[in-house]
């Protein structure tokens, strides 16, 4: 399901400001009621994707003795979350619409 | 440090055997450059280290909160297969770009040894060792789409993980082949400038700059294909 949603709720999480790996994983398993609960391994090579297509920027730090990776928005990641929402929003009330409850229209 | 009473790995930048041999396990698969694998180990590491944390805080031993860190991870193929998809982007990107930046500095060495020393394809017809330069423009058509094609399967509008894979082969290809027309570029501008001095004797000038480039370039745009390709073939 998540299939070509991955990055958008990726960067998603990252909209009210910078997180590292683990941090963005939990707030995908948070946000969707457990739902979503990702292997995290695979969050990483996405993100890294998304950071070589410019949407977000890594940065290194150190935390606790260890060096760490957080990543947040870019301008243009955004430019395109506010897209993805935008298009997804369209998307889910024409699929809402159709999948639900009320009668479709009789056949011409 | 499993089983030692640690219960905070905070003060554990290490982690322990458990997790060392997971990490082992995905970077022994992945493609590219060392400091690149280290990079990715790091990141992963702090990553492991937290969830750890977090099941050591639900009331589990140092070793079973390791192993369900490790199991919420997932299965070291799965992870390298992907990193290693994303780093074969990666690579396929910036050797792009290296010759990207470096084509405009080769050509325009080239361009200036030819005005300084007037030599045939800047002020007469092609003659001798200059019949060669079509091969050069050829290069240049060649490598022109091929760079286009890998700045395109690796850019932005890519980002898209459904075809990753596809895309990682087809930027690898591409810019293999944008490397190779750059080094027979390369090769066939000394081999003309060679066949020039030995056919035309008299002194040639500032074109030291252009040979150290067209070599320096071409060396390393020969060995860039070849790994290339060497990440293409072991893709999953």
């Amino acid at each position: 399901m998540l299939k070509g949603h991955l990055d958008a709720l990726l960067m998603a999480t990252l909209a009210g400001g910078p997180r590292h790996g683990y941090a963005i994983k939990e707030a995908l398993r948070a946000g969707s009621g457990g739902r979503f609960d990702l292997p995290t391994g695979t969050i990483y090579p996405a993100l890294h994707r998304l950071e070589r297509a410019g949407l977000i920027r890594g940065s290194w730090s150190v935390v606790n003795g260890r060096r760490r990776r957080s990543y947040q928005l870019t301008a243009t990641g955004r430019r395109a979350l506010t897209r993805e929402r935008s298009s997804w929003r369209e998307f889910s009330a024409a699929v809402s619409a159709l999948l639900g409850e009320a009668p479709w229209p009789a056949p011409a | 440090m499993a089983g030692t009473g640690m219960t905070d790995p905070y003060h554990d930048p290490h982690g322990d055997d458990l997790v060392d041999d997971y990490l082992a396990a995905i970077t022994a698969q992945l493609p590219g450059p060392a400091s690149a694998r280290v990079a990715i180990a790091e990141e992963l590491r702090d990553g492991l280290l937290e969830t750890r944390h977090a099941h050591l805080a639900r009331g589990r031993s140092d070793r079973e909160a390791s192993t369900a860190a490790i199991a919420e991870f997932g299965d070291p193929r799965a992870v390298a297969a992907a990193f290693g998809l994303e780093l074969a982007a990666a690579q396929a990107r910036r050797v792009a770009r290296g010759l990207l930046a470096t084509g405009p500095l080769v050509g325009l060495s080239w361009i200036a040894a030819a005005a300084v020393n007037a030599f045939p394809p800047w002020r007469h017809q092609l003659t001798g060792p200059w019949l060669a330069l079509p091969v050069v423009g050829l290069a240049l058509l060649t490598a022109g789409p091929a760079l286009g094609v890998t700045m395109t399967t690796t850019g932005r509008s890519a980002t898209l993980e459904s075809r990753a894979d596809q895309q990682a082969s087809s930027a690898l290809t591409a810019v293999a082949v944008a490397a190779l027309a750059a080094a027979t570029a390369d090769l066939t501008l000394l081999a003309m400038l060679a066949g020039h001095a030995l056919t035309a004797p008299g002194p040639l000038r500032w074109v030291g700059v252009a040979v150290a480039a067209s070599l320096t370039r071409g060396l390393l745009a020969g060995r860039a294909a070849r790994r290339c390709l060497g990440v293409r073939a072991a893709l999953p």
